[in-house]
């Protein structure tokens, strides 16, 4: 009897115990590079602990296998932590000193505090000069991290055959262009859909369009002069919000442009079906270039990348912005090997070459998707005053107006479902109007206080 | 009335001790976890709906009732319980449903136990699993990534035009509604099925000695005796109206005009950042829902009081 209390009692903690810690989920995953082995033949053999949010890469055993050169040359061993919910998780980690020595610098950590986590590279007018973005992670002129790839931040997706088949030889250079490459799409190829609005996910695959928002504007300080000059956020004299919501708007009317039914479409299913020809465009950017190629399978050769057509002057323009930057914690024990480190990622790894992003370091070669590029004015955003770091995103938030997200209340949904409506122009100046009026009695207040 | 002095270990092995330790020991597990998972959130929640917060809780500020307010005051958020009224009906047309359908399979039908299961089998299907189902079911696709959906086929075969289910905002909703009733029903059945059942027989002999036809059984027998089970339901139904989320949400992702006050509340909170706002929001369904549970016992008082004192009376009188 007594021993079948005792059971009972334990069991019911141990069920207790269970619950409890199921709460806690381990999804990290962390991979030792180089053996155990070497770590006996020097005194002064480190190990440095990478926290990154690349687990693919972890998993597919190409971090370590770059990895083996750099710790070869400095004696050294390299341990890769990966998070797959990599903001949140080190969010949490960066509260305590024990944060990794090497890691992604996550965006929430503000401008202003990043001397607080961070050890700084050097002066900006240092390694403006070395590398492309280097002042993303920057305060006060000093650097506090690399990037480690950029980004086309928007761009239109297009199949080069089908473009080819439509007896299209030229790549449009305005809105207008655009939308007349894909009338010829629909009237000379059957059976491809011109188009593809993947709707259905429209909560981030309608917030690529955003992306291709400082492109057209052709202007480097584009967000910041609607902050100095408080100018409306869709004006049809300023290029920018207007030029590209327009061009969704007049696209997304035209029943005869996208596909039957917006409320079903499959992003999985529209990978391979674009290598295969059946769309002609969708509106991405350049991080989905490698995944489509890889989708296509023989027909990688067919998935091309153009910028947001917007001829400004003469000139087409596109906006790179940084991906995660690589800093180095303010309380490793190693801060030099570890910048070291960081540097031999971002600029003489290899990873860039090997997964066709664009590289950080002035002077290695672009990927070869960027060929369309090549006439292309690329500029980099400039970086906010001080007093205005962070308000665009307060009054982005706080009028919920919402540039980048894709709530149901969002002007990008309404735009796309009036315009599946067919409600015409009318309806276009309504709702923006109806952001302008919004946006507008946000910033007076924010930049008030 | 003997007392004796007892120690504490010796009193835990008294037949009292006992009930009490083993009710303790099973109480611990569920209690611990309502304690975890929901009071100290759902008091959280109560505190965060005073502030203006953001995800990470940094800088939290009181602000008083100004949450409350902008709920209230801003068509943004309240309008959002607009499409509650589709669900609302829609439940009305279920209970009617499932009541027909549970009077049907108490009667001597051939497979009914058959039946009861194929209705009762969408409830124990997972909600993720349904939209799945129904997003095919109503796609309308476009031939060339996306198949013709199930409806959209027959429609085809029968010569018909096919119809945007769930891109077209004036028939979005109802077909989310009719999704909604399909995957509850089963419940519903199985509910008015025991208490039906739970009628004696013998009543119905009687009322078969009076002559009373099918429809008379019903309103005179079945219907008072299910009453409380018909206000329970009604209550889940109202309950499940305002607080729709899963379905949509899967579904339509909230678009085309199907977006639900969760929905807003979740978007609020997570996508703006606003977990204060959003935390009032969630205050406000809640209290919604207890005034309309305050309605219910209210309405129902003398029904739901009357009947067992009724039948103790009955009871005593037997034993008399």
């Amino acid at each position: 009897m007594k021993f079948k209390k005792l059971l009972a009692t334990a069991l019911s903690l141990a069920m207790v115990a269970t619950t409890l810690t199921a709460c806690g989920s381990d999804d990290s995953s962390s991979s030792k590079a180089g053996s155990e082995a070497e770590s006996g033949t020097s005194g002064e053999h480190v190990t440095l602990q990478v926290l990154t949010h690349r687990t693919d890469i972890i998993e597919s055993g190409l971090l370590d296998e770059l990895t083996d050169e750099f710790e070869k040359a400095n004696n050294c061993t390299i341990e890769y932590v990966g998070y797959t919910d990599y903001a949140n998780d080190v969010a949490t980690r960066l509260s305590t000193e024990d944060y990794g020595d090497v890691l992604m610098i996550p965006d929430s950590v503000k401008l202003s505090d990043l001397g607080n986590f961070f050890a700084p590279f050097g002066s900006y007018d240092e390694y403006k000069e070395l590398y492309q973005c280097a002042d993303s992670k920057m305060f006060d002129n000093t650097v506090y991290g690399l990037p480690t790839a950029l980004n086309v931040a928007g761009g239109i997706l297009y199949n080069k055959q089908v473009f080819a088949d439509a007896g299209i030889t030229e790549l449009p250079r305005t809105p207008d262009e655009f939308i007349g490459c894909l009338e010829a799409i629909r009237d000379n190829c059957e059976g491809v859909i011109p188009y593809y609005t993947n709707y259905k996910d429209a909560s981030w695959t309608i917030t690529q369009w955003q992306g291709l928002v400082v492109s057209a504007s052709g202007n480097p300080s584009y967000e910041i002069d609607l902050l100095t000059e408080k100018g409306d956020l869709f004006d049809a004299d300023v290029n920018g919000y207007y030029t590209v919501y327009k061009m969704l708007f007049d696209i997304f009317s035209d029943p005869t442009l996208i596909e039957a039914d917006p409320a079903t479409t499959d992003w999985e299913a529209c990978k391979p079906a674009f290598g295969e020809g059946k769309i002609g465009c969708m509106v991405l950017g350049s991080w989905a270039v490698g995944q489509f190629q890889e989708a296509a399978g023989d027909n990688a050769a067919n998935v091309g990348f153009m910028p947001m057509p917007n001829e400004i002057d003469g000139k087409i323009n596109a906006q790179i912005s940084a991906d995660y930057c690589m800093g180095v914690n303010k309380h490793s024990d190693n801060v030099e090997l570890a910048q070291k480190f960081v540097k031999w990622y971002v600029g003489e790894s290899g990873l860039q070459v090997k997964e066709n992003v664009i590289p950080a370091l002035i002077g290695a070669d672009y990927p070869e998707f960027m060929d369309a590029f090549n006439d292309v004015n690329l500029f980099v955003a400039t970086t906010a005053p001080a007093e205005l770091t962070g308000v665009f995103n307060t009054i982005d938030k706080d009028s919920e107006v919402g540039t980048w997200d894709g709530d149901t209340a969002n002007f990008k949904i309404k735009l796309a479902e009036a315009a599946f409506a067919g409600e015409g122009e009318e309806a276009f100046n309504k709702i923006i109007e109806e952001v302008n009026s919004k946006w507008a009695a946000t910033r007076d207040t924010v930049l008030a206080d | 009335m003997q007392k004796k002095k007892r120690s504490f270990w010796q009193w835990l092995k008294t037949y009292e001790g006992q009930k009490i330790l083993t009710t303790i020991l099973f109480l611990l597990v569920p209690v611990t976890c309502l304690i975890l998972f929901t009071v100290i959130p759902a008091g959280n929640m109560v505190l965060f709906s005073f502030q203006e917060r953001d995800r990470y809780g940094l800088d939290a500020k009181w602000v008083g009732l100004e949450n409350y307010k902008t709920v209230f005051s801003n068509p943004d958020y309240f309008m959002t319980f607009k499409n509650s009224i589709y669900y609302l009906i829609g439940s009305f047309a279920q209970q009617a449903l499932a009541l027909l359908l549970a009077s049907i399979l108490c009667s001597k039908i051939k497979l009914r136990n058959f039946f009861k299961g194929v209705l009762f089998f969408p409830y124990m299907m997972n909600g993720v699993a349904v939209s799945l189902i129904f997003m095919r079911f109503f796609a309308l696709g476009d031939g060339i990534v996306t198949q013709t959906g199930t409806v959209n086929t027959i429609l085809q075969q029968l010569g018909m035009d096919p119809v945007k289910f769930l891109s077209d905002p004036s028939i979005a909703n109802y077909c989310l509604v009719f999704i909604s009733i399909w995957r509850y029903i089963g419940f519903d059945i199985v509910m008015y099925i025991g208490a039906i059942q739970s009628i004696s027989s013998d009543i119905y002999e009687a009322a078969d000695l009076d002559g009373a036809n099918g429809w008379q059984r019903f309103r005179y027998i079945v219907f008072p005796s299910i009453k409380p089970i018909i206000s329970l339901q009604l209550i889940l139904a109202i309950k499940g109206a305002v607080s729709v989320f899963e379905i949509p949400y899967i579904i339509t992702e909230g678009k085309f005009g199907t977006s639900t006050f969760v929905i807003k509340t979740h978007e609020t909170g997570m996508v703006f950042q606003k977990v204060g706002l959003a935390s009032a929001m969630a205050v406000v369904l809640l209290i919604i829902i207890i005034i309309v549970t305050l309605i219910q016992k209210h309405f129902f008082k003398e029904s739901d009081e009357d009947k067992p004192s009724k039948k103790k009376k009955a009871q005593n009188g037997e034993v008399a």
